[in-house]
């Protein structure tokens, strides 16, 4: 029997009982709709989550100060807390495996730029913190700060971009000063962050005036900062050992500081976190679409058991004709898995829609990867394999005068 | 050698007490080229001689020789290959496929036996030619009259030049004067030499036909 014989028989089976075939079909199509619309929704929330976390740098472990809280220190007011230079130091000089320690220091004063008070939060930091955010500098005619801008303590910054717009509105930000708590500092570089990262996931990197961390330091002193450092980056060499490193730094930390007066984060183990909820959400997704699809291919067996049994004087007739029984069972099983099939393909289409109507009306990132439109379609064709096998096969096993008699 | 033997041919549902014997041991033979009747009342046993000599029932015991080749007791493959190769079945319904064009019906049996396609839709527009609906070939089978159904089961029947035509009660659902219509098709075919074995239980086809076989209660009594 020839495959364009089965292709026009079942297209006329499907056209003479369209309503009921597409009743049949829904199940699939429903099923189908929700898988790839469901996948689509994690997809989009996987990669933005990963992407948010690799922004803040995956090799690194990030040490905040904390003021400690009243009920921690006895009722005692606590002004000097958190990070030591101290402690910088001993994770450059003691700890291996360690790239790069880059504290950043915040300054919690005021900037005046033309003689204004401004929103925008000056920041001392170390110089490594460019190459560390993967900033750029952002006019060739400027710098970013120096080693020796620390060691002579010159008072110039660099501006992130959108801080310069705040500053200095249009005007051109090389040259011009920046006032804080009776310090004037003269721009001399404009940095950009073309990621958009965020400062220990907090401030926006291309929203912040920059100083020298050591500058900073010998500035001002404890009357204007009650830190050595509000965040320490710590940059690990080779990211397998990423986890030690980290439990390292947290037993010194332990041991040397009394009061719990910082916290660490890590990325890589947020990323690791999350790559393990993902995990469990689509242990979930494919648990429901399983039972979807189960729910759609006893729909299909259903029909089919419907159409077999209507049309049974035909099966008669075409068997008193000198049709094989495959003949008869390829038949069945090809009207079952182009009903399925095409029902996975509707259902591949609607999901599509679900994913651009969520991306839209909810504003939540989807992605369809090509890989869970290929699943959806694969396991839609093999449920009308399993669920149109045995309607397929009674039709094949009819005795010919039993079904003529019908 | 005659084109069907019957050697001690039964039928034979249930077993023990309440078995029913609807073919008792029979032996019977037909020539190539005649035109056969079985004639019997209801339930006399005439239906189950067509499904033996049409491979669409197993007999309980005894041999059956067509063309020489004993097709008792063969697998359902090589029975359905039978069926589609020797022999031509019409039925009294038509049984024609109703969603496909009469051209298509024809085809049927042809696709079966793996006819290439341009052959076959030239063979199965000569056999609806030659049944008087050459020019309704696309026509689907309810845009057609009883009669003309018929013909096309005939043409349907003959498409793989069959060794036998088998027709079960051809013109029970037919007015007389379509039916002798049919009998009229059946008696050319038996002149270009083909066989045909009708049932029927309307004794007015005894003066048509050139063999009568008669069954009562599952035996022959006159053959």
């Amino acid at each position: 029997m020839s495959f364009f014989y089965n292709i026009e028989s079942t297209w006329l089976s499907l056209k003479h009982h369209a309503f009921r075939s597409l009743l049949a079909m829904l199940g699939v199509v429903l099923g189908v709709a929700a898988v790839v619309g469901m996948l689509a929704v994690s997809e989009g929330a996987r990669v933005e989550s990963i992407e948010r976390i690799q922004r803040q740098g995956v090799d690194n472990i990030i040490l905040h100060s904390e003021e400690p809280q009243a009920n921690q220190t006895g009722g005692e007011t606590i002004y000097f807390y958190g990070i030591t230079r101290e402690d910088i130091d001993h994770f450059r000089t003691v700890f291996d495996n360690v790239k790069k320690v880059v504290p950043i220091v915040e300054l919690r004063k005021t900037i005046y730029a033309n003689g204004k008070p401004t929103d925008v939060i000056l920041m001392g930091a170390a110089p490594e913190f460019l190459a560390l955010s993967r900033s750029k500098n952002a006019d060739p005619r400027g710098r970013w700060i120096s080693e020796s801008d620390g060691a002579l303590a010159s008072q110039v910054c660099s501006v992130g971009v959108d801080a310069a717009r705040q500053l200095f509105g249009l005007e051109d930000p090389l040259g011009k000063t920046v006032s804080v708590y009776g310090a004037t500092f003269e721009v001399v570089g404009l940095i950009e962050n073309p990621l958009k990262s965020k400062l220990a996931g907090k401030y926006d990197i291309n929203n912040l005036v920059y100083v020298n961390y050591e500058t900073l330091l010998s500035i001002f002193n404890r009357d204007a900062l009650n830190v050595e450092a509000d965040y320490v980056y710590v940059q690990v060499e080779n990211l397998a050992y990423l986890k030690n490193t980290a439990d390292r730094v947290r037993t010194y930390l332990n041991e040397t500081h009394e009061l719990p007066d910082y916290t660490i984060s890590v990325p890589y183990e947020l990323l690791l976190a999350e790559q393990a909820t993902q995990r469990i959400f689509s242990v979930v997704m494919g648990s429901i679409a399983a039972i979807s699809l189960l729910v759609g291919g006893i729909g299909i067996m259903n029909i089919m058991l419907a159409n077999i049994y209507e049309r049974t004087k035909e099966i008669g007739t075409l068997r008193a004709l000198g049709a094989q029984r495959r003949t008869i069972l390829t038949q069945f099983l090809f009207e079952a898995v182009t009903l399925t099939g095409l029902g996975g393909i509707l259902g591949v289409l609607i999901g599509f829609l679900i994913a651009v109507l969520i991306k839209y009306t909810a504003g939540m990132p989807t992605i369809v990867t090509p890989g869970s439109v290929i699943v959806a379609l694969a396991v839609s064709i093999l449920t009308g394999i399993i669920f149109g096998t045995n309607p397929a096969w009674k039709a094949a096993n009819l005795s010919p005068i039993e079904a003529l008699r019908r | 050698m005659s084109l069907i033997q019957l050697q001690g041919i039964s039928r034979v549902y249930g077993s023990g007490p309440a078995a029913v014997h609807a073919l008792r041991p029979t032996d019977l033979s037909v020539e190539e080229g005649t035109f056969v009747a079985i004639f019997g009342a209801s339930g006399s046993g005439k239906s189950t001689m067509l499904n033996m000599l049409g491979l669409l029932d197993e007999p309980t015991s005894g041999n059956y020789l067509l063309e020489g080749r004993n097709v008792a007791k063969l697998s359902d493959a090589d029975r359905s290959d039978i069926r589609c190769r020797k022999i031509g079945i019409i039925f009294q319904s038509f049984n024609l496929f109703s969603h496909f064009s009469i051209l298509e019906n024809v085809c049927m049996p042809m696709r079966f036996a793996g006819v290439p396609r341009h052959e076959m839709h030239e063979r199965a527009a000569e056999l609806l030619d030659r049944v008087g609906l050459g020019s309704r070939l696309a026509h689907s089978p309810s845009q057609l009259s009883g009669g003309q159904c018929q013909r096309v089961a005939i043409a349907r029947a003959l498409a793989n030049r069959p060794a036998v035509l088998l027709a079960d009660e051809p013109t029970g659902n037919l007015d007389e004067k379509t039916g002798d219509e049919i009998i009229g098709i059946f008696h050319e075919l038996v002149a270009e030499g083909h066989t045909v074995v009708m049932v029927t239980h309307n004794a007015e086809y005894e003066k048509e036909v050139q063999r009568i076989i008669e069954l009562h209660d599952g035996n022959v009594v006159r053959q």
